[in-house]
């Protein structure tokens, strides 16, 4: 709270508790100054009014700092501003005092009391409050550890605001350079420690250091050519691992069979490749419904296989899984925007955010009964990107 | 649920006839079952398949087949019931959705109308009708709980929720929460695919999946929440909420506090 340079010990004076310092002591000693009419010069006031709007001084010097020590708290003789609301404040007394370090104490004490409940609690152990995974346990555990660190936070807090001194200081700037002697010394190091290097005599040397130094800096260009268009777009976001003939399997890797989803089922669905189940862009639902409610646009007509239509479950808003299907309904809902698609319509967007329709998945059986998709999706799936063509 | 009783108590109101004749029927058919042959209830475990057809009969005629017709062939009210099987009946029933009592986007779930004994029943005369999925013998909940969080999250979490405190759908329509589902309940939706609920035929989700998950919901819909509130479960949305208001506001109070002066 009292800063104090080296140089300015000598004039500092604790703030005594009287009437005059403590009236003096209101509102911020920036107020205090400006407000004072320039008084260079003056007895007693050693300051250059250098105290600018930005609260620091530009004209002070050296000779200042190093001089016989100013009191950057001289307030001697100013008063607060007229008009300016002074907060009381004023040294406790000696009962107050009592009072505040009991409260700092006691916030202490709960603090240990609070670890000591930590501690008996965690070694007591859960049986001791009832089955394993009681519902007391971890609460207790919590409360404890947050009782201990509230204790030792508000006890500190308490005792600057009550027992600490609380006054304003400014501390003014050193000037930034160095003295000329110590900058002429550094120079001069400099240039001997040059001249050891003897690179000023061996130009060979120095060349061919600049040589390898310099193509150093060429190092980062090719990382920047990678900050030009993006790179395989085609490949990394348009497509996914569907393929013709690539079998839909479930998550536990067993291929779907006709016959396997009744009227009104739903699976989720993942190509058979390697890692087919964990890659982000492929995850499909492969619903059942009966042949005549479908009503898919006519370009899609194929791509269902007696009543089985199968959709990328990667919604076309924000890329949330689109996998809420109402069987009866067909509507499929993305939980995280409302998103509400028809999956008896070709994916239509019914409601919410999502503009552009669920790609479907062209799917058929393949000779064995097995469900295999007759190609990717024909456009990107998921939401929008900059690059998307459609 | 606050928004469930809401409902409710409007139902009752429109509904009130409904459930006064809904009431009557019931007391009459299970006066006629209990006075007519007083040994049937000795010889419980000896009825024959027949006589429960018989009785679901009874009890479908006075209790449903005014939405679903007098032959399950439905109706105004209510779609056909040939060929949904036993699954289906002990679902809509042993969860209380049926009777249903007012139109609505979806059947909510109500106070249970029939015995388990009923319900079997019914269950009996419509799976005579047309067969369908049945419920298999034995625990349903005998299943391998870690093959069954794996087919929970894979297959149920998306609409019900990662710990099945249920979601919202299109329109209006919503997937319950699951802690009120016994395991009848849950191994029957799976096969019956009631409402917007996706149909798992046992071609999709073997007996033995199905057990899994049955006994997965049961475990965790019963599980403690060990962190403390588990408010509502529904994860980073209410978690977060309150550390909004709650955590923020702590903040914000502390640290006028240091700023203020002493």
């Amino acid at each position: 709270m009292t800063t104090s340079g080296p140089g300015n010990t000598g004039g500092q004076q604790p703030s005594p508790p009287t009437d005059q310092t403590s009236a003096q002591a209101a509102g911020s000693i920036r107020d205090r100054l400006r407000s004072q009419p320039t008084d260079e010069g003056m007895p007693g006031d050693n300051r250059d009014s250098g105290i600018t709007e930005h609260g620091f001084t530009q004209t002070d010097s050296r000779a200042q700092l190093h001089g016989e020590g100013r009191d950057e708290r001289q307030f001697g003789a100013s008063h607060p501003p007229e008009g300016v609301e002074a907060p009381v404040h004023r040294e406790l007394t000696e009962a107050e005092a009592k009072v505040a370090e009991r409260k700092v104490a006691a916030l202490f004490v709960l603090s240990f009391l609070g670890v000591l409940g930590f501690i008996v609690t965690f070694f007591a152990g859960e049986e001791q409050f009832g089955e394993p995974g009681s519902t007391i346990f971890t609460p207790l555990l919590g409360t404890f550890m947050a009782v201990a660190l509230f204790g030792i936070g508000a006890g500190a807090v308490l005792w600057a605001k009550t027992l600490m001194p609380d006054e304003e200081a400014v501390q003014e700037r050193h000037p930034f350079g160095s003295d000329p002697a110590e900058r002429a010394s550094t120079a001069e190091a400099l240039k001997e420690g040059l001249a050891q290097t003897s690179l000023p005599r061996r130009t060979l040397l120095r060349n061919t250091l600049l040589l390898g130094a310099g193509s150093l800096a060429l190092l980062p260009l090719p990382f920047v050519g990678f900050l030009g268009r993006f790179q395989n777009k085609e490949t990394k976001l348009a497509t996914t691992a569907w393929a013709d003939g690539v079998r839909l399997i479930r998550q536990n890797g067993t291929p779907v069979r006709l016959g396997d989803l009744q009227f009104g089922a739903v699976e989720s669905v993942f190509p058979d490749v390697s890692h087919g189940t964990l890659m982000p862009d492929a995850p499909t639902l492969l619903i059942r419904m009966r042949p005549e409610e479908l009503n898919l646009p006519p370009e899609q007509q194929e791509w269902a296989y007696q009543g089985h239509v199968a959709y990328s479950s990667i919604c076309t808003h924000l890329g949330c899984p689109v996998k809420l299907y109402e069987q009866q309904t067909h509507n499929l809902l993305c939980p995280c925007h409302q998103s509400t698609f028809s999956a008896s319509d070709g994916g239509k967007p019914l409601f919410g955010p999502a503009a552009r329709p669920l790609p479907q998945l062209a799917i058929t059986l393949d000779a064995e009964g097995y469900f295999v998709a007759t190609g990717d999706y024909k456009e990107p799936i998921g939401p929008s990107y900059w690059e998307r063509n459609s | 649920m606050s928004k469930l009783d809401k409902k409710k108590r409007r139902q009752g109101k429109v509904g009130g006839y409904t459930v006064v004749l809904l009431a009557l029927s019931v007391v009459g058919a299970l006066y006629t079952a209990v006075a007519s042959p007083s040994s049937a209830q000795d010889e419980q475990p000896a009825r024959s398949q027949s006589m429960a057809v018989e009785e679901g009969r009874d009890l479908y005629l006075s209790g449903c087949s005014t939405c679903h017709g007098l032959n399950l062939e439905g109706g105004s009210g209510g779609p056909s019931l040939i060929g949904v099987g036993e699954s289906a009946v002990i679902f809509q029933v042993e969860s209380g959705r049926m009777p249903l009592n007012a139109g609505l986007q979806q059947a909510p779930r109500k106070k249970v109308r029939y015995s388990t004994e009923q319900i079997d029943a019914l269950a009996a005369y419509v799976q005579s009708n047309g067969g369908g999925p049945t419920l298999p013998a034995g625990s349903l909940t005998d299943g391998d709980l870690q093959l069954g969080g794996a087919l929970f999250r894979t297959n149920c979490a998306s609409c019900h929720n990662f710990a099945g405190s249920g979601g919202a759908l299109s329109y209006g329509k919503y997937a319950p929460e699951l802690e009120p589902a016994n395991a009848r309940v849950i191994y029957s939706a799976m096969q019956s695919g009631p409402e917007s609920m996706p149909r798992y035929g046992d071609n999709q989700l073997t007996p033995e999946e199905k057990r899994s998950i049955t006994r997965y919901v049961e475990y965790i819909t019963a599980a403690e929440d060990p962190g403390g509130a588990g408010l509502g479960r529904l994860g980073p949305i209410s978690e977060g909420l309150v550390v909004w208001l709650v955590g923020i506001t702590a903040l914000v109070a502390l640290t006028l506090w240091i700023g203020a002066r002493a």
